[in-house]
């Protein structure tokens, strides 16, 4: 029998039974449409995320924080924060002219020192992660993103500077203002060095709000960052020890990147980690790949639970249809072609499934897409490390990819496929004298 | 030349449960191209497992028997399918497809043997006309009487230019009067063109109606009678 023929006939066999087979159809249609929601968010969510990622991280810059692995390409570790614990390896603020000297393709580095401290005006109090650094020369290496939409950033600053991201001057974006320029705000540290741990404070002045910058800012300013003078955190925070050191480079190139880098770590033996803006987002992909593998795991479990449906479909069509399986065995019909009748009917199902799937999860995906950015359920996170400002929220675009696309429509039919052969195969298998006697 | 159909020996035991039944013990025939042929027996007689035989759908323990010279015994479930195919099977209960029209009943056993799209179509109205079914050839199954559906039968158990039409009680579900009109045309078919029958049936009457009656009883062959003349 030909292949058009065969296919004719299961097409009549499922218009036979229309509402049955619909229903089956839908199973494959939810399974389909769970995938592919799932997939296309979570694809549009990575590429927002590497997208502003990619904004607050420059390609040309690297970040050297004390403590093995982290961070450093191919490696596997993922702590908390920057650094492994157990390391008692310590950066200083020298240590930048130790850096510079490394390598020709080094432009200037700058250290940071991060502390976290209550941010306190008048009416406000807010714990934020303070930032002691050159004013001049993180202003050369982020000259795109260290730059004042209010007041002005001292190249050389008074001891009393204190320069805020835009998250922490209107977070609202409606003109009501959290901390203002010229504002004094009251810098509070809880020393826990010290015995018995004692907070000290100094008052300071706004002098400048950075204007909005988005993205995440790793190792760059950010919205919600407060810069104080490097002099000022030494002697505040009675340290010499930074947090990080931002290294700029010359150029961009990778190989550039990876010799600067294995050179710094080489000189520190290996104490400290080198962060580039490829290996943040290598994690960040590889992060995504697996929460997709277990989004699309549980979708796929409602593709087979649609599966087993027509299994148990097929296995009562098997039944209905035993005589006429009878007579066309007896009309000279092969049991390849009984079973191929059969798996024509699963592919009907699972191909028309599959594609009202990938069109219902479409749409699904671009409203949940739609809820999540307006709603800013997202707007947590993308305010960073302070929950609680919101940034406006996310946009998520969802993003259907031709693998995604292909693959539910393979992974439909093949479902179907898969779960029509044992009836298709018992189908095939019947004994014609027993199928016509059947009633 | 080799008889169309020669049966030499033929047994059959099936079982019942744990008990075994001897359906066939040992049958011997031949059938010539051109015969009009009835199988008459009571049930029990083994007329059934015979047809079963004879249409391909059942192989036998022992013994031999050759259709068209082949051996059935010694073909794979493929080889006897395509043996089917050059058997035209009309059932008592006619066995058409409900959800398909009588052209395309018709039609579906060349689809079956590969036959083109055009060719099917054009043989299968020719058929249906020849049969008395002109009018009808778009109507499904319940839209006909038994009569016309046996017809149709007809019609489909002949598209494959078969080497024999095989009928289990062809009259058994329809009245007398179109028993009467389904028997005339098988009759016809046989007169006119030549087509072999072999009918099986219970019903002496009918029996009389063919050329040579085979009497089964208990799973042997008990009489053979041509034109009323026991061979």
């Amino acid at each position: 029998m030909k292949a058009r023929d065969i296919f004719s006939y299961s097409f009549s066999a499922i218009r036979l039974r229309k509402l049955r087979a619909g229903l089956t159809t839908l199973g494959v249609v939810i399974g389909i449409a769970a995938i592919v929601a799932l997939l296309s968010v979570t694809q549009g969510l990575q590429n927002t995320i590497t997208n502003q990622l990619e904004t607050g991280l420059a390609t040309d810059t690297l970040i050297v924080v004390p403590g093995r692995g982290f961070f450093s390409e191919g490696g596997t570790s993922i702590g908390g924060g920057f650094g492994v614990g157990g390391s008692d390896f310590k950066l200083f603020i020298n240590d930048t002219e130790i850096i510079n000297s490394l390598s020709l393709d080094i432009e200037t580095s700058v250290a940071i020192i991060r502390k976290n401290v209550y941010l306190q005006s008048q009416e406000q109090s807010l714990v934020v992660t303070i930032r002691g650094v050159d004013f001049a020369k993180y202003a050369e290496i982020y000259h795109t993103t260290f730059v004042a939409d209010k007041g002005t950033i001292n190249l050389n600053p008074a001891n009393d500077e204190i320069v805020i991201g835009k998250a922490l001057h209107d977070p609202w974006e409606n003109g009501t203002l959290l901390f203002n320029l010229g504002e004094e705000l009251e810098i509070i540290w809880t020393n826990t060095t010290a015995r018995p741990p004692e907070n000290v404070s100094y008052t300071g002045r706004v002098t400048a709000v950075l204007q909005e910058i988005g993205g995440f800012g790793v190792g760059g300013p950010s919205d919600v960052g407060v810069y104080i003078p490097l002099e000022q955190a030494q002697h505040f925070f009675g340290t010499e020890e930074c947090d990080t050191i931002i290294v700029k480079l010359k150029t961009s190139e990778r190989d550039v990147i990876n010799a600067v880098s294995e050179a710094i770590t080489d000189a520190y033996g290996g104490e400290v980690s080198v962060v580039t803006s490829t290996a943040v987002l290598n994690i960040i992909n590889r992060v995504f790949s697996v929460i997709q593998l277990f989004l699309a795991g549980i979708a796929a479990i409602s593709l087979l639970v649609a599966g087993i449906g027509i299994m148990n479909i097929m296995i009562v069509s098997l039944i209905e249809r035993t005589r006429e399986i009878g007579i066309l065995k007896a009309l000279g019909m092969k049991n390849r072609t009984v079973l191929m009748i059969f798996l024509g009917e699963s592919v009907i199902i699972g191909l028309i499934g599959a594609v009202l799937g990938i069109g219902a999860g479409w749409a699904l995906a671009n409203v949940v897409a739609v809820v999540f950015s307006e709603g800013g359920l997202f707007g947590g996170i993308a305010s960073g490390q302070s929950a609680q400002i919101s940034n406006g929220g996310l946009t998520i675009v969802p993003v259907l990819t031709p693998t995604v696309l292909v693959g539910a429509l393979i992974f439909g039919v093949g479902v179907s496929v898969i779960f029509a052969l044992y009836p298709a195969w018992r189908a095939s298998k019947l004994k014609p004298v027993e199928a016509l006697r059947y009633e | 030349m080799a008889p169309l159909v020669e049966a030499i020996e033929l047994k059959k035991t099936y079982m019942l449960g744990k008990v075994p039944v001897e359906a066939l013990r040992g049958v011997n025939l031949k059938v010539e191209s051109g015969e009009f042929l009835a199988i008459l027996g009571p049930s029990g007689s083994g007329k059934s497992t015979m047809l079963n035989m004879l249409g391909a759908l059942d192989k036998p323990t022992s013994g031999k028997l050759l259709i068209d010279g082949i051996d059935i015994a010694t073909l794979n479930d493929n080889q006897l399918s395509d043996l089917r195919r050059r058997v035209g099977f009309v059932f008592q209960f006619f066995n058409l497809i409900p959800r398909f029209t009588a052209r395309e009943n018709v039609e579906l056993v060349m689809s079956i043997a590969d036959v083109g799209k055009a060719e099917r179509r054009k043989r299968a109205e020719e058929l249906l006309e020849a049969v008395g079914l002109k009018d009808r050839m778009n109507h499904k199954p319940t839209e006909l009487s038994g009569g016309q559906q046996q017809r149709v039968a007809i019609a489909r158990a002949l598209a494959n230019n078969p080497k024999f039409l095989l009928m289990d009680e062809p009259t058994g579900n329809v009245d007398s009067k179109t028993a009467r009109e389904i028997m005339n045309l098988i009759k016809r078919l046989n007169e006119e063109r030549g087509v072999t029958i072999i009918m099986v049936t219970h019903d002496q009457h009918l029996a009389r109606e063919a050329k040579r009656v085979v009497q089964m009883f208990d799973g042997v062959i008990t009489s053979d009678v041509v034109n009323g003349e026991p061979t």
